[in-house]
């Protein structure tokens, strides 16, 4: 079975390198991007099996981009997990309004993100 | 009171739908009647209430000068009145003597007709007893003509006189009849009848007929001059009565108006500052006691007004500085909210790489650098723990906290409170027992930040207890669901008991630095609850352990929350 593809949406470097290093040891292959929109460009080029999405990107912010990756018939079905540094009440409800799949709040711990994965795509 | 006159005939209904004056307007008294507005507009009657109202006396003087005024004219009354019924006493008196004298003059009318007619019988019968009859009459005439003359007025003495000498000429004959008689000359008796003494009598009754007469034109005068008298005393008695009722109504309406009009423009003035239309002033003309009272009126309506603008200017600078501060509440929750999002980014790359190296992701950590990275681990946790107390707690302070409420499930959430704390309790060896009441329902309300209280408050009891238990226990009560978190740590001086909820309060600095926390999780877990619409409260014995309990409805009201 090929390996499941996952797009990681994220400003900080810091960030990107965990989840680099986190997926380095699973069979996930790791596609990144900065910002909101090459984030929804890359999703639609790549198709990736599951997308982690930050809410607060430059240019277009990670709930937007949510919400256009839902009107591409190619990303439509695709699980997109929204992580936010807010965690103001009412940001998990804006979350899935826009159309995320699951909610997950900063700091996370990366084994929570790692099972988080596991559970809505199977490694392959 | 000059100004309103002009309306002052169409007063009757002004006083409801006149527009309120405006602040500083200066007015006088409003609503007198119809016909007093008329006489204090259109008669020199309103100049005279002026007047009266502007003398520099005092009240009690002018009612005493009006009554000493009326009194007197009455006591002119009386006075003339007595006068009057003297002169009339005295016509009377007349008329009375008058009325006797001609009376008396009857008598000697009378008893000339006896003496003439004895004289008759004297010749017929010729006796000395008819002559003696004869004497008699004679006496009984002189004695009433006496009287008569004693009592007479100057103008009928000489009359009198002339009677008095006819009568002695008379009696004259009369004894030379009675000579003649007793002599036995009849013939010549008869001669002196007839030819001297009737025309002597005749004489005589014709004097007595003057003095009738006389008599008879003074009674008519005397009865005259009491007519005459009786009229001037009802001319003179009803011209006093019309006067002094005229005084009296003149005073009464002078009088009272002088004092009504200051009072109608203290009502109306005091109406005006009862509805908070200050600096009004009153208007009088009155230098009385009344006056005074305007004078001191104005200067409270002055003062009013004074102090009044003063605490609108100070309102007005207290609404701009709470709205300055308003914006600055503002700012600093979106500053904290930002800065919040800044402060985790960092902090989760910090937890986040410390995880994969205590996951042994970069090869196995070797035991001498576990600890330190688990110390790491711990204080980045309590930082983050920081961060979420001061964002909360702008949030509620900004009044933007809301609730999510949903339907949770009450020892769900105890059990999650209860993993998150069991760790921490048994390092310090400390019972930790968690008691759910069998029959609690599904609860509705904002679940994780309910399980968040009890974090804090078992979190705290934990921290303040060094050995014995803690405990945490749920149950419902009606519409409420009481939650209690009690040890057997060390306790809450009573005095520190109402400050134990207030931001950054631990009971003294010493504790603080021994024990750790933010001092902010009592201030939070309170306004948690609030907001839920229940109540927390504390109760600790100093050595023994504290109880903290709060309840919150079983079901959040609509309403609340987001």
């Amino acid at each position: 079975m090929s390996p499941k593809t996952v797009l990681y949406v994220e400003d900080n470097a810091f960030n990107r390198k965990i989840v680099r290093q986190l997926l380095g040891s699973t069979t996930y292959r790791l596609v990144e991007a900065i910002d909101g929109e090459q984030g929804v460009a890359t999703a639609i080029d790549t198709l990736p099996d599951i997308i982690l999405m930050d809410v607060q990107l430059p240019n277009l912010d990670g709930l937007d981009a949510t919400r256009r990756l839902r009107q591409e018939p190619l990303t439509a079905g695709i699980p997109i997990v929204v992580v936010t540094s807010f965690a103001l009440s009412g940001d998990e409800q804006k979350a899935m309004e826009a159309g995320a799949t699951a909610y997950l709040a900063k700091p996370y711990s990366p084994r929570d993100l790692l099972a988080l994965i596991r559970k809505l795509v199977p490694e392959g | 009171m000059p100004q309103q006159c002009p309306n002052a005939a169409d007063e009757g209904d002004r006083r409801v739908t006149q527009p309120p004056p405006n602040p500083g307007q200066t007015f006088g008294a409003a609503g007198p009647g119809r016909l007093d507005g008329f006489l204090l507009t259109r008669t020199p009657l309103g100049r005279l209430v002026r007047w009266v109202a502007g003398l520099q006396t005092s009240v009690r003087s002018k009612l005493l000068f009006a009554f000493l005024l009326i009194v007197l004219l009455l006591i002119g009354v009386g006075a003339t009145s007595l006068q009057i019924l003297s002169s009339m006493g005295r016509h009377l008196r007349g008329l009375d003597e008058a009325h006797e004298r001609v009376h008396w003059t009857q008598q000697i009318e009378h008893a000339l007709a006896l003496q003439m007619h004895y004289t008759a019988i004297a010749l017929v019968r010729r006796d000395e007893a008819a002559v003696a009859q004869i004497l008699r009459e004679n006496n009984r005439f002189n004695d009433t003509l006496a009287r008569i003359a004693a009592a007479a007025p100057p103008d009928e003495r000489a009359l009198i006189q002339q009677i008095r000498v006819s009568q002695d000429d008379a009696m004259a004959v009369v004894a030379d009849i009675a000579n003649s008689i007793r002599e036995g000359k009849i013939d010549d008796a008869l001669h002196a009848l007839t030819a001297r003494e009737d025309p002597l009598y005749r004489t005589i009754e014709g004097l007595v007929r003057q003095v009738v007469h006389a008599e008879e034109t003074r009674m008519a005068t005397f009865r005259a001059g009491v007519t005459a008298a009786t009229h001037r005393s009802l001319i003179a008695i009803g011209a006093f009565a019309t006067v002094a009722i005229l005084l009296a109504l003149l005073f009464g309406f002078v009088i009272s108006w002088s004092f009504i009009l200051p009072v109608q423009a203290a009502h109306e003035f005091l109406g005006q500052v009862a509805a908070g239309n200050f600096g009004v002033t009153v208007a009088t003309a009155n230098r009385d006691e009344f006056g005074a009272l305007a004078e001191n009126m104005n200067r409270m309506s002055r003062d009013l007004k004074r102090l009044d603008e003063e605490q609108r200017a100070a309102a007005a600078e207290l609404r701009s500085l709470n709205e300055r501060l308003a914006q600055a509440s503002r700012a600093k929750t979106e500053f904290l909210a930002s800065m919040s999002h800044e402060l985790r980014t960092p902090l989760n790359a910090i937890l986040g790489f410390g995880e994969l190296m205590l996951d042994n992701l970069y090869g196995e950590v070797p035991e001498s650098l576990r600890e330190p990275l688990l110390d790491i681990q711990t204080n980045g946790r309590h930082l983050l723990r920081l961060i979420n107390d001061v964002l909360d707690l702008s949030k509620i302070e900004a009044g933007r906290m809301e609730l999510a409420p949903s339907e949770y499930v009450v020892s769900d959430m105890l059990e999650t409170v209860r993993a998150s704390l069991r760790s921490l309790a048994s390092e310090k060896g400390l019972d930790f027992v968690v008691t759910a009441a069998p029959d609690l329902p599904l609860a509705y309300g904002d679940g994780k930040r309910l399980a968040q209280c009890l974090l804090n408050l078992a979190g705290n009891a934990i921290k303040f207890t060094k050995e014995g238990r803690v405990e945490i226990a749920a149950e419902r009560r009606g519409a409420l669901l009481v939650y209690r978190v009690s040890d057997t740590g060390i306790g809450i001086p009573e005095d520190q008991l109402d400050d134990v909820f207030a931001e950054f309060r631990q009971v003294n600095a010493t504790i603080s630095r021994e024990y750790g926390g933010t001092g902010l999780g009592l201030s939070i877990t309170k306004k948690f609850v609030e907001l839920h619409g229940g109540r927390i409260w504390v109760e600790s014995t100093v050595g023994k352990g504290s109880t903290f309990s709060f309840e919150v409805p079983v079901r959040l009201p609509d309403g609340r929350g987001a």
